[in-house]
């Protein structure tokens, strides 16, 4: 357990250029890289400026909800429920502006629905003390039930312009999606990494019982993290839903939130708390979107993918566990 | 035992604690004086984390009184004790090992500078801290994963005397530690006593006892079975009042 938790997160000024080039961002980059110069060499069309967008797009999705992933597993959470709440966001936001809400208003409330049950999620793990992957298992097949039964299964659609232009409009060639998934990223980063909530967020992934000694307010800080994991994965849904301009009852599902989950893990998150980054996500997020771009653009079936993902996760883990490892042992002796 | 010159800042009378029908602490009594290391010594089950826990406001007792420079008080958290200036550091030492020095030294009190965490102010004042306390870090900067064990106990140390403690209270300080490392943190232990601290040390560690503490105080079944100065006892004695071969009362 030790050994998984202790990384070095040296602060200094060499200490940030060196992680870069050691760190388990730069294999996830350098693995980008190349995948890309594999595809650009079997298929001219991979480098055009029309493929590396259409790439950032499919990528949006899963770095938003990632992003609240990074910043629970961080805090030492888990939430596996994301992928019914995507579909609870959309559902919702969607049920909300066929009844006449404002979209705007429609997407407020549709990513509080994700906060709300985020929040539930934090009662069952914090008051109720049931385990995180119990809690968030349940409530992933409880809310995924629910969305199916209040829509009959049915996609949403007839939804204003506005929502319909607000994911899928562009400004100076960049599409309306990857900007909010640079403006959340720049968010999380921030708030993980420089506010006192972020701080308090690592220590009690890091060592809860020390967080609690020394007065954090663990519990508050959990509750926030499920709320923001929640809100995360229902904004996905609903961005989704504007891009399509239908809300799928049946989208997201447990191949969303296992996607969102391995492009987190592959950009350094420890799934055992207290290390990871949202730069590090948004990296793992961009090698699952080049990934399934490389596939399709060398003509490879696409139902490989999921055996590509798989591979490249396991394999990412292995990777940063032995780096981990000798870097413990360095560290210990010297 | 009690003395005119030093009036103790810390002081237990007649402390008893009960679990069900067991009779953890009977009678206790004990001073720690500043400017002075208490040691506490007793074979397993003897009472001493009972006691410990009682002083760190972890227990409360059934019967007796904690009186802190002269006035009654009680502590129905371990908070609570923590703000009377009674730091405790406990065996497990509570650091989180994958942040680093400075940041574990302000665990659960972070400064702000506006809206985000002022990091310089952090390092700053660690490094100024732990220089009053004549600790030299590499850099504060150095995550907790990487330091030794005594290091480690080190940290612990300062950040509960960052308090402001005038009470320092350590669990087992060396129970972990090798030969030199134990020897870093005697050195950190008189230090303690020299800045008119009031240190009270709970260790099996005969040598240390014998090397840092002024005054040692032996538990034998919940009671004291007796308190002596160091300079008048011998290990003899004090083993013998441990395994109760040889009692006071």
């Amino acid at each position: 357990m030790s050994t998984v938790t202790v990384r070095a997160v040296l602060r200094t000024g060499s200490g940030r250029a060196a992680r870069l080039l050691t760190g388990p961002q730069a294999g996830v980059f350098a693995a980008i890289v190349v995948l890309l110069a594999i595809t650009q060499a079997r298929n001219p069309v991979a480098l055009q400026s029309d493929n590396l967008i259409e790439i950032l797009r499919s990528t949006v999705t899963y770095f938003i909800a990632g992003c609240g992933a990074t910043m629970l597993l961080v805090g030492g959470g888990l939430d596996l429920s994301i992928g019914s709440v995507f579909a609870a966001g959309a559902v919702a936001a969607g049920m909300l502006m066929n009844h006449g809400v404002p979209w705007p208003a429609a997407i407020v409330l549709g990513v509080a629905v994700g906060g709300l049950l985020g929040a539930l999620n934090a009662f069952l793990v914090i008051v109720a003390q049931v385990p995180p992957f119990i809690t968030t298992l349940g409530s992933f097949f409880a809310v995924n039930g629910l969305v199916t039964v209040l829509t009959e299964g049915n996609p949403l659609f007839d939804f204003p312009e506005g929502f319909g232009r607000a994911g899928q409009g562009e400004i100076g060639g960049i599409p309306y999606l990857v900007v909010y998934a640079v403006v959340a990223g720049v968010l999380c980063h921030l708030v993980l990494e420089k506010t006192r909530f972020g701080y308090d967020t690592r220590a009690i992934g890091g060592n809860e019982s020390a967080a609690l000694a020394n007065g954090v307010a663990v519990d508050r800080v959990k509750t926030w993290l499920y709320v923001i994991s929640g809100g995360t994965a229902a904004l996905c849904g609903i961005l989704l839903a504007a891009r399509l301009s239908s809300a799928d009852p049946n989208s997201g599902g447990s191949s969303f939130a296992f996607q969102v989950l391995a492009a987190t893990i592959i950009g350094g998150t420890s799934l055992f708390g207290g290390v990871g980054s949202v730069g590090g996500t948004a990296l793992g997020a961009l090698l699952f979107s080049v990934l399934a771009n490389t596939l399709v653009l060398t003509r490879v079936n696409p139902l490989w993918q999921n055996v590509a993902t798989g591979t490249v996760l396991v394999l990412a883990v292995m990777v940063d566990q032995a780096r981990r490892r000798r870097r413990f042992r360095t560290g210990r002796s010297g | 035992m009690t003395t005119t010159t030093h009036r103790p800042t810390l002081e237990l009378r007649g402390i008893t604690k009960r679990f069900g029908h067991v009779t953890a602490l009977d009678d206790v009594h004990l001073q720690a004086r500043p400017g002075e290391i208490l040691a506490l010594l007793g074979d397993n089950g003897a009472g001493k984390s009972t006691l410990v826990k009682v002083m760190s406001g972890l227990y409360a007792p059934d019967e007796g009184e904690i009186r802190l420079a002269g006035d009654p008080r009680r502590f129905a958290t371990p908070a609570q004790a923590r703000s009377a200036g009674i730091a405790t550091v406990h065996q497990d030492l509570a650091l989180v090992e994958c942040l680093d020095v400075a940041t574990n030294l302000f665990l659960g009190r972070f400064p702000r500078r506006g809206l985000f965490v002022d990091r310089a102010r952090m390092e700053r004042e660690t490094e100024e801290f732990l220089r009053s306390l004549d600790v030299t870090v590499s850099s504060v900067r150095t995550e907790i994963g990487m330091l030794s064990g005594g290091q480690r106990q080190i940290v612990a140390i300062a950040r509960a005397l960052k308090t402001g403690a005038d009470t320092v209270l350590l669990d087992e300080p060396t129970a972990a530690l090798g030969v030199r490392e134990t020897a870093q943190a005697a050195d950190l232990i008189r230090r303690l006593r020299d800045q008119g601290k009031a240190v009270i040390v709970v260790s099996h560690d005969m040598q240390l006892v014998f090397d840092t503490a002024d005054r040692v105080q032996v538990m034998r079944l919940g009671r004291v079975a007796g308190v002596r100065t160091v300079a008048e006892t011998d290990r003899d004695e004090v083993v013998a009042l441990i395994t109760g071969s040889r009692r006071d009362t």
